[in-house]
């Protein structure tokens, strides 16, 4: 295995002024051609392992690196980074981190310029590259006016005119919607086949893995704790105890059907597979569709809506951007909404205008009996607590306690009232321990919950949370969405942005899905669900669970459109149960 | 208000320039602002500025967005020196006398105001015409030809180009505080604004050194710094057009500081 273009012999790693070593022990070869996902929990070592591999690690970076990291037969530590640079390309979460020229020309051109490449050969690199991406034609423009998915594949382009055999993706394509997604795999798809190039891909997107990778490499705590096919990692029902990683939802059915002792013949890793398997245990009589325990309704609205939003328009003075053209809703108390749609939609110019960020340009907007267009922001956070997409811009104090209870000061709140406000707020998101930590050293997941908790410590009635989980893991989507739930259970109103759809699925009880500006459907989510072809109009996939529903014959009588793994699961066995007694 | 930094993508004759004329001629009108005494001068040369605005056809809602953001300073340096400006001609006499002319209106203090505020416009809308017409990797090749080492022509206009990042990241934590119930920022009075920004430091410091990490990150893998020439793609070479340019503006300044001398001071 001494031939394998990246070779790791007992590699571990510990940053300077690191409390602890990051990477232990790791042994890993992927050969030429390969097509690898590295999956792990934030903070198991995967960006390390990236860094590692075009040497940044630890030649620019410094630290303790035991064993061999061998990349193309050469030791990392031996080698400059620019001659590793031609070796390996990498593309990081932030598109904005990567890009520093203002035309796309630049920003492709700037690599090869580095290494001195004639004129001549220049151009010829940043043709191709630029047709592998296809951003043919868009040389003179402004990086900064794409959209994520363009951001990201000319950081791709930028990175392949170095002709490296090795292309890293750290968390490439977490920020962008499905949209966005689709693009970026499609073009690294494409330089796996057609030019052979290795690419190693850490990410969590489970489905994507499934359907177009070789090889799973599982990190847990600076440890390789599994590494196969996709088929083999997703069935192994036992390693998704150990670590919080997402299978894709089929996965999932299938491992709770073994472990209700019913497996399916193959362990299915798409829809399709899927399908098959569950049509081979069930036998084929027809079955009268079961009165299915349709989503209960919900409670008919009473009284005066508490968010009320009247054909709203929004235009962005400085740009001249019509981004909400015309949207209309009304949110009662104690609702758990869904505002799903792609970025450009107009979701976070909505949001945006409930609170007096923004003014409507034409419309209405009535929050908590406040009228929009003149109430002070800072007024209408009392009543409404709203947290904004990253965590980092909204931690401005020194320890955990001081940051929550930065907005309660702001009311003139008395000490002891400014005190229970912070317990509360700390208790509901679960950091009591943490009060005293500076928040921006937390961990990821930590420190959305501060701000979730600085929010809280308002008491407002209504939170909205603005893409709360977009670069949180598996673990930190699902907390941040109970404690969502446990505010509305405590009767709050709550509305959220996401692009995670098993998320809106599984916790909201109506969804508004919005495409250039209107509002596309608003319903409850089951319904929502239930109609494909409207949903898929403005470009979003239901949870992978759903599909299968709708995939499955209705004589067999399975939900047709389920919106959790569970509710298939438990709908399957008890199919089975009834087959037996026949 | 608009950012003094960023890219309008454009093919005027002010886009087509070569950087180092335009780096020079910043610096020459900026050196003539700072010196003319003449109100009528500095207007000229602020209605060439404007001029040149035009040709390089950018958004004039800009302009006005740089202006607007001008006008506390302006309004401010209309009080300093009507009330401290020493002057003969009396327009508007104090209530008290205080004495020395302290407090006293007088057209000189004014003229001397206008004056001032025509500098500080023409000033702030000069450097967008080189930032706004001039693409990073331009702007560092011109600085390059100029006699800068690379590394730190790259390095200057990369910091250039996070101004406006910057200004937006200002924008969405001032945002994030006003929604935990600040509201100094929209209400509260002057002292209370000061105070409220020093908070806005930790994340945008915490934010910039992310950002930094990762950018180097970024730049490493793309070779930079990797041979000790560099191949530049847009190369830029003196063309007729630029020596016309630049002549003539040096004949302009070197003209209206030799006349500013010999020219009454008022109007």
């Amino acid at each position: 295995m001494t031939d394998a273009l990246i070779q790791f012999n007992d590699v571990s790693y510990h940053y300077p002024r690191g409390k602890r070593w990051v990477v232990t022990h790791l042994n890993l070869a992927i050969q030429r051609g390969e097509f690898v996902a590295l999956m792990g929990e934030n903070g198991a070592g995967k960006s390390t392992v990236c860094q590692m591999i075009n040497g940044i690690i630890p030649n620019s970076i410094g630290g303790r690196l035991l064993g061999q990291a061998l990349v193309n037969g050469m030791d990392t530590t031996q080698v400059s980074i620019a001659q590793l640079a031609t070796k390996v390309g990498i593309v990081l979460e932030d598109p904005e981190t990567q890009l520093f020229t203002t035309s796309v020309l630049g920003e492709v051109a700037f690599g090869p310029e580095n290494l001195n490449l004639p004129v001549k050969e220049i151009h010829e690199r940043v043709k191709w590259a630029l047709e592998v991406v296809r951003l043919s034609g868009y040389e003179d423009r402004l990086p900064t006016a794409l959209s994520g998915g363009q951001k990201q594949r000319l950081a791709i382009a930028a990175n392949i005119t170095m002709r490296p055999d090795i292309l890293v993706l750290d968390e490439a394509t977490s920020q962008l919607d499905p949209v966005g997604v689709e693009e970026v795999l499609s073009v690294v798809r494409e330089l796996n086949q057609k030019y052979g190039m290795t690419i190693l891909m850490a990410t969590d997107a489970s489905e994507m893995i499934a359907r177009l990778m070789d090889r799973v490499v599982i990190l847990d705590q600076g440890k390789l704790i599994a590494d196969g096919t996709p088929r083999q990692i997703f069935a192994n029902a036992k390693l998704f105890n150990q670590v919080m990683i997402r299978a894709p939802q089929v996965s999932q059915l299938a491992n709770w059907l073994t472990s209700s002792g019913h497996p399916l013949p193959q362990s299915p890793i798409t829809v399709e597979e899927a399908k098959e398997g569950i049509l081979s245990i069930l036998d084929g009589e027809p079955v009268l569709p079961v009165a299915q325990s349709a989503t209960p309704l919900l409670a008919p609205p009473n009284g005066k809506p508490i968010i009320h939003v009247d054909r709203l328009e929004y235009i962005y003075p400085l740009l001249n951007v019509h981004a909400v053209r015309g949207v209309s809703f009304d949110i009662h108390r104690g609702e758990f909404v869904a505002l799903i749609g792609q970025n450009g939609s107009g979701k976070t110019t909505v949001l945006k205008n409930l609170l007096g960020l923004l003014r409507p340009t034409r419309g209405e907007v009535m929050v908590a009996g406040m009228d929009t267009r003149t109430a002070a922001v800072g007024e209408m956070a009392r009543h409404v607590g709203f947290v904004l997409q990253n965590p980092d811009q909204q931690l401005f104090a020194e320890t955990v306690e001081e940051e929550v209870a930065y907005g309660p000061k702001n009311l003139k709140l008395d000490k002891a009232m400014i005190e229970s406000r912070v317990a509360m707020a700390l208790n509901l998101v679960g950091l009591e321990s943490k009060r005293k930590e500076f928040p921006p050293a937390l961990p990821k997941g930590d420190r959305a919950k501060v701000v979730i908790a600085s929010a809280l410590a308002l008491d407002p009635e209504i939170i909205i949370l603005d893409e709360p989980t977009t670069g949180q893991d598996y673990r930190g989507c699902h907390q941040i969405m109970q404690i969502a739930q446990s505010l509305h259970e405590q009767g709050r109103t709550i509305v959220f942005v996401t692009h995670y759809m098993a998320l809106v699925a599984e916790y909201a009880q109506r969804v508004i899905v919005m495409k250039a500006g209107t509002v596309l459907l608003d319903d409850q989510t089951g319904d929502v669900f239930a109609r494909p072809d409207i949903v898929r109009q403005a470009d979003i996939i239901p949870p992978q669970i759903t599909e299968l529903g709708q995939a499955l014959p209705p004589r067999i009588g399975l939900p047709c459109s389920p919106l959790a793994v569970g509710v298939m699961a438990e709908a399957i066995l008890d199919r089975l149960a009834r087959q037996r007694l026949n | 208000m608009g950012s003094l930094i960023a890219y309008y993508p454009g093919r005027s004759f002010i886009h087509r320039l070569d950087p180092r004329v335009k780096i020079v001629i910043m610096l020459i009108v900026s050196t003539l602002i700072f010196t003319v005494q003449r109100i009528y001068i500095a207007g000229m040369v602020l209605v060439v500025v404007l001029a040149l605005w035009l040709i390089a056809r950018l958004p004039m809602p800009v302009l006005g967005g740089l202006v607007r953001a001008l006008l506390p300073i302006i309004a401010f340096l209309f009080i300093v020196q009507a009330i401290f400006y020493p002057g003969n001609t009396p327009l508007i006499k104090p209530l008290i006398p205080i004495g020395a002319g302290i407090g006293e209106i007088t057209l000189e203090g004014v003229l001397f105001a206008v004056l001032l505020a025509l500098r500080l416009i023409a000033m702030i809308i000069l450097l967008p015409l080189v930032s706004y017409t001039t693409t990073v990797q331009k702007l560092s090749l011109g600085l390059v030809r100029l006699g800068m080492p690379y590394k730190l022509a790259f390095t200057t206009t990369t910091a250039l180009n996070m101004v406006p990042i910057l200004q937006a990241e200002t924008g969405v934590i001032v945002d994030a505080q006003r929604l935990r119930a600040m509201q100094s920022f929209e209400k509260g009075k002057l002292g209370e604004k000061l105070r409220a920004y020093p908070a806005l430091v930790t994340p945008l410091v915490i934010g910039s050194m992310r950002r930094a990490q990762l950018m180097a990150v970024a730049m490493d893998s793309r070779a930079f710094g990797a041979s000790k020439s560099r191949t530049y793609l847009e190369d830029i070479q003196m063309q007729p057009g630029d020596w016309l340019f630049l002549v003539s503006s040096i004949i302009f300044a070197v003209g209206i500081s030799l006349a500013s001398a010999r020219l009454p001071i008022l109007l």
